[in-house]
């Protein structure tokens, strides 16, 4: 009786012992879960601000700011623009606009001739 | 002899008993103790344990905010107008702060430095030591809140917290609007959706260690909701060269100020809504209430000859004049009720098209005294003026449209030029839409929008289709807004000139000058509406100084919206025009 009692109380400290062993970790690993969480908060809100700076540098005021000073170039007009389909096919440039040719007559090139 | 001995070694008190009762007294009274010690016990621990346990959870227990971040607000293309970033506040103890020390002095003087304030003001703010708390500068970037972190000195403190950065700036400044300090919406779409940008920040309770550590979540964690992200239908190509013209055209008029509206003709959505003057949303300082001002929504104005399109096109519906029946606007003058009413030319005998292309304001009043003042508004009401836009923003206004009962003789026949009702921009360029779209009138919006708008007609497609015929002719060889012309793509639209109301009366020298039409003419797909407030360099015709703008927005959008050109191209070169009426 008194050999069994003594190996149920082994038995029980053993088992305190592991619990506050477990509780310890499961509070390490808890400490380590927040400091990660923190850290994924601290990178999204990183990337935002990397993407509202990165959108910042592209904003068409400074595009066209480079392009005009740095890269001589000069905004597009009709005149020197072909336009094509999604497939490829070239849409010609004058009067009948496709795909829907216009449905009244064509849209007054003499209005314009007469120039 | 008889002596008394006296024994020192016995003692009668110690030969005598102790009585038991004592004994047992004192072991009474320790037990007694021990009871009441037990008693004490089992009422702290068992009976009434929840105050000793509150008070440990407040040494060790702490309820963490999750902050919820704010929703950002989108283009149409999915680019950002509006984010939130982290900025740190800075703030001070001041009876903290080791002044005395030389090496903290050059510290703090550095420190100042990066936070580009004044020397003298920084001092100030750290002069009364008593003070425990002491905001230095708030929102702070992060890389110089970084900077101060990494001077490490005792007593200057950092706070988390967010700020709003517009990327765009000024030129969608109307559009987005911006925030307080508090995170708040203030103006724009930032105030008129804050709800669905906010967002609810969640929180949870934590026990926390010697260290600060959180070793364990107890109770139920309620998460934070992130703010909804919000897509305009606004194209931040297409605001930023709308503003971008209307500043040059502001300026170069020597102007007060002015506004352009651009809406989709298809959707109803809006492209660009941009107003000169502006401000930078980030830099608040000395801003005035000129530049806050989201004029296309909030201010109504005498729409002028602008107006006039919409007059033939209600007496073409009503069946009362054809496209060319003729209207007799000789000799230029027509007197009614008193006033006279004239043009600036004597143009004779015109027909319905050549009254909208020449802007004849005797043409217009003839036509509108085919209709009877009710047929006229419930027009105008169906195409929204009298009525709030019904678009999500903030300060929209209903402009001016008394009830037709109340209508003279004299102000029908004004109405049908423009005056004696007044509208914003927006509510003018939302009107057009009728023309654009077969007729239909549909409902603009903000946001961005997929599904196809329901219209509701208002005139017929035939009808609408021989307006933007005439709204060609006008912009056309011949009519008031050749200047409105663009390579590549026909447009037609209306020109309109008003003399500002100052008081009771017209100014005779302040105009405002408008310029609302569509391209490309025969399938609208955009709709462009311009006004320019007081030009004050000569040249105040709404053919003059709005059509410019109208003409490089519709050039530069349709070219951003993939629109093939629908005309020949050539090297424009301006047509002759002729004055016009206002």
């Amino acid at each position: 009786m008194a050999r069994l009692n003594l190996l149920l109380m082994l038995a029980v400290v053993a088992s305190a012992l592991y619990l506050v062993h477990t509780q310890y970790l499961s509070r390490q690993l808890y400490t380590e879960l927040d400091r990660t969480q923190q850290e994924a908060r601290r990178l999204e809100l990183d990337r935002d601000r990397l993407q509202v700076e990165k959108r910042a540098q592209a904003t068409p005021l400074r595009v066209e700011k480079l392009a005009k000073e740095q890269l001589q170039m000069r905004t597009t007009t009709p005149a020197i623009t072909q336009y094509v389909r999604p497939d490829g096919s070239v849409i010609p440039a004058v009067v009948a606009p496709p795909p829907a040719p216009p449905a009244g007559p064509a849209p007054k090139p003499t209005a314009r001739a007469q120039r | 002899m008889s002596r008394r001995s006296v024994r020192y070694t016995t003692s009668p008190l110690l030969a005598s008993k102790t009585p038991v009762w004592r004994s047992k007294f004192i072991v009474a009274g320790i037990a007694f103790g021990f009871v009441v010690l037990a008693g004490r016990a089992a009422y702290v621990q068992v009976f009434n344990n929840s105050f000793f346990q509150r008070q440990g959870e407040v040494r060790f227990a702490r309820t963490l905010e999750l902050p919820a971040n704010r929703g950002r607000i989108l283009d149409r293309n999915g680019l950002i107008l509006a984010s939130s970033v982290v900025a740190p506040s800075i703030w001070a103890i001041p009876e903290d702060i080791e002044r005395d020390d030389p090496e903290v002095r050059a510290k703090l003087k550095q420190v100042a430095k990066l936070l580009e304030m004044p020397q003298k003001d920084f001092d100030k703010k750290l002069e009364d030591e008593d003070k425990t708390f002491v905001w230095i500068k708030r929102q702070v970037d992060e890389p110089i809140a970084k900077q101060i972190a990494a001077l490490n000195l005792k007593g200057i403190y950092q706070r988390k917290e967010y700020k709003r950065q517009y990327p765009e700036g000024e030129a969608a400044a109307h559009v987005v609007g911006f925030t307080n300090v508090e995170d708040n919406g203030q103006e724009g779409i930032e105030l008129s959706f804050n709800k669905d940008l906010a967002g609810k920040a969640g929180s949870r309770r934590v026990i926390k260690d010697r260290l600060g550590r959180v070793v364990e979540g107890v109770g139920e964690q309620v998460p934070p909701v992130d703010g909804k992200d919000i897509q305009l239908s606004v194209d931040s190509k297409v605001q930023f060269f709308a503003y971008q013209k209307l500043r040059d055209a502001v300026t170069a008029r020597k102007a007060k100020a002015g506004s352009v509206v651009v809406l989709d003709a298809v959707t109803g959505e809006v492209l660009a809504l941009a107003n000169y003057p502006s401000y930078v949303p980030d830099k608040r300082q000395n801003l005035t209430g000129e530049q806050l001002r989201n004029r296309a929504l909030t201010d109504t104005f005498e729409p002028g000859s602008t107006m006039k399109p919409i007059t033939v096109a209600m007496a073409l519906e009503a069946g009362r004049v054809k496209p060319s029946t003729l209207i007799e606007t000789g000799p230029g003058r027509f007197q009614i009720g008193g006033f006279t009413i004239s043009d600036t030319h004597n143009y004779g005998t015109l027909t319905v098209e050549g009254v909208i292309q020449k802007s004849s304001n005797v043409g217009a009043l003839k036509i509108a005294q085919k209709m009877t003042p009710h047929e006229m508004w419930d027009t105008y009401t169906a195409l929204g003026y009298g009525q709030k836009p019904q678009i999500q923003f903030p300060g929209a206004v209903s402009g001016r449209l008394r009830p037709w009962k109340t209508w003279k003789p004299v102000e029908q026949a004004t109405m049908a030029y423009g005056y004696g009702l007044s509208a914003s921009l927006f509510q003018m360029a939302h009107s057009y839409t009728a023309f654009a779209h077969d007729g239909a009138i549909i409902p603009v919006t903000i946001l961005k929008n997929s599904a196809p708008p329901a219209g509701v007609q208002v005139f017929s497609s035939a009808n609408a289709l021989a307006v933007r015929k005439m709204l060609q002719m006008a912009a056309g060889p011949g009519g008031t807004g050749t200047r409105a012309q663009t390579i590549g793509y026909s447009v037609g639209g209306k020109s309109g000139t008003a003399h500002k109301q100052v008081g009771k009366g017209y100014a005779s020298n302040k105009y405002r000058a408008w310029f609302t039409g569509m391209a490309p003419i025969e399938k609208p797909r955009i709709i462009v509406g311009v006004m320019i407030d007081e030009p004050s360099d000569g040249q105040y015709f709404g053919g003059v100084a709005a059509a410019p703008v109208f003409s490089e927005v519709v050039q530069q959008t349709l070219r951003m919206m993939n629109v093939p050109p629908d005309l020949a191209v050539k090297p424009l070169v301006m047509t002759q025009g002729v004055d016009e009426s206002f």
